[in-house]
């Protein structure tokens, strides 16, 4: 799991263009700098070619529902990695 | 019937009172898709409306289970595309009969709610196929589909949100305070639609009645046709907010009732900063619908194939999303420029973020938007936009602009 958030976080370092970011799993798009719906979607295109997984339209949008956070985003892509 | 008609509201009242006495999920649920069916029996026309709702139903459903054990990429795409062709035909589009041989709109099959079936089946396809929807059988995607709070005008619920509370039929109002608000909501809902609506319409009816008369018993001074012109122009923007906010308003409160969370649909629309904001404030559910169905799938295949033109290209799929929105609204030539409308609204919008952003970076942004003074010109200027696109929304394109002429002193 350390190693999935690493690299999680190596993603969103890429995506949202800041090399300092690190992420706690109770962080929400409001947390992040430029998490639009925009950089949602580039996140999980980014997410999907580093760990060779696709997600669902319905997984994409219940992401960015109220109550999820990064935590969550983590969690879903170590089970679909598994 | 309609949901403001003494029939379905004392219906409403009535069932919603003996609803939990009754004993078992299943009771319920036969009462509620009984009730459904019969909502649906007093929308339909003639015979060939209940050809023409079987056969759209079944097929959803069996490509849609068909998905689900083999997920199979040419079916769901062969399936989507005859979906639309049908819809497109079924509507009677104005600009599809302008190309197409005139025998395919020969045909007397209109379907009740067939604009809402449209999204749901999409949706029940696209989530079959990625392997989101679940347990699928004819009596839940029946009572889904069918549900007599959603089919007519939405709001559009998903199959798993609709599956949660149907697979219980459990109250899910807490204590009677909740219940008394539900009531008191249905009650403010038939009074938007039945008092505050009609009077907007009415008051817009006469304005642009009085500003169409020419020759003889015209408006006579440029100022008077102004100010005719501003209240026609804010009242047709009230009627519609009244109305189906009103509508939206009964039907949540009214499912609440029985069990049933619907989605909600507004989200005070008119204090929207721009465009993209407003589609998340204003029939949200058909916002949502089409970010997630038509936008992003749209701007996924752009950026995973093209990523360095993916930022270029984002303007350009949200013109494409609002445009083809616009245009399900209806099928006459107005609603392509209601649709024209949006997708320039919704461009701009992100084409404005994107200059924001280059000029400024991303801080600068972040003090733009939350700079107070930009955000009172930016809500009015939106305001008016928004008025403008739903001067375009009653079907009588030639009135709309012989209006608009009439402002220009050109009629």
């Amino acid at each position: 799991m350390d190693q999935v958030r690493n690299e999680v976080e190596q993603v969103f370092r890429n995506v949202f263009g800041d090399d300092e970011l690190v992420l706690r799993d109770a962080m929400t798009a409001d947390d992040v700098e430029g998490w639009d719906s925009l950089t949602h979607i580039n996140l999980i295109i980014a997410l999907e070619k580093r760990f060779g997984i696709k997600f669902a339209t319905a997984e994409i949008s219940r992401m960015k529902e109220p109550g999820q956070n990064v935590g969550h985003l983590i969690a879903s892509v170590a089970a679909k990695r598994r | 019937m309609n949901v403001c008609s003494i029939e379905w509201l004392v219906g409403l009242l009535a069932v919603s009172v003996v609803f939990f006495v009754l004993p078992g999920t299943r009771v319920r649920q036969g009462i509620f898709l009984a009730a459904s069916v019969g909502f649906v029996a007093t929308q339909v026309p003639d015979p060939a409306g209940w050809v023409g709702l079987t056969a759209f139903l079944a097929a959803g459903f069996f490509v849609a289970r068909a998905l689900q054990r083999r997920p199979g990429r040419w079916l769901l795409v062969g399936y989507l595309v005859a979906l639309l062709a049908a819809f497109v035909v079924l509507k009677q589009y104005a600009f599809a009969k302008a190309v197409l041989p005139a025998a395919l709109f020969a045909h007397p099959i209109a379907i009740v709610g067939l604009s809402y079936l449209l999204f749901r089946q999409i949706h029940v396809a696209v989530d079959a196929f990625q392997g989101q929807i679940g347990v699928l059988t004819p009596g839940r995607y029946l009572a889904y589909q069918l549900n007599l709070f959603g089919i007519t005008a939405g709001p559009i619920q998903r199959y798993p949100q609709f599956c949660e509370d149907w697979d219980r039929m459990e109250p899910v109002l807490v204590d009677g305070e909740a219940i008394l608000r539900a009531y008191r909501r249905v009650f403010l809902g038939v009074l938007k639609v039945s008092v505050f609506a009609a009077l907007c319409l009415a008051g817009h009816e006469r304005l642009s009645a009085a500003l169409v008369v020419t020759g003889e018993g015209a408006i006579a001074s440029q100022a008077k046709t102004m100010l005719w012109f501003m209240g026609a122009f804010y009242l047709y923007p009230a009627y519609i907010y009244f109305n189906f906010s009103g509508y939206c308003d009964i039907v949540i409160a009214g499912a609440s009732l029985l069990g049933v969370r619907m989605p909600e649909n507004f989200d005070r629309p008119f204090i929207a900063r721009n465009m993209i904001e407003y589609w998340t404030r204003w029939h949200r559910t058909l916002g949502f619908w089409i970010r997630d169905y038509l936008f992003t799938p749209l701007y996924r295949a752009i950026a995973s194939r093209w990523p360095e033109r993916a930022a270029s290209m984002a303007f350009a799929c949200y013109f494409v999303a609002l445009f083809l929105t616009g245009i399900w609204h209806g099928s006459t030539w107005n609603f392509v420029i209601f649709g024209l409308l949006n997708g320039l609204g919704v461009a701009a919008a992100k084409l404005w973020e994107n200059h924001l952003i280059a000029t400024r970076g991303r801080k600068g942004l972040k003090e733009y938007l939350a700079d107070k003074r930009i955000r009172v010109v930016a809500v009015v200027a939106n305001f008016h936009f928004v008025c403008l696109t739903i001067f375009f929304f009653p079907s009588d394109l030639e009135r709309s602009i012989l209006l608009l002429r009439r402002l220009l002193g050109l009629a």
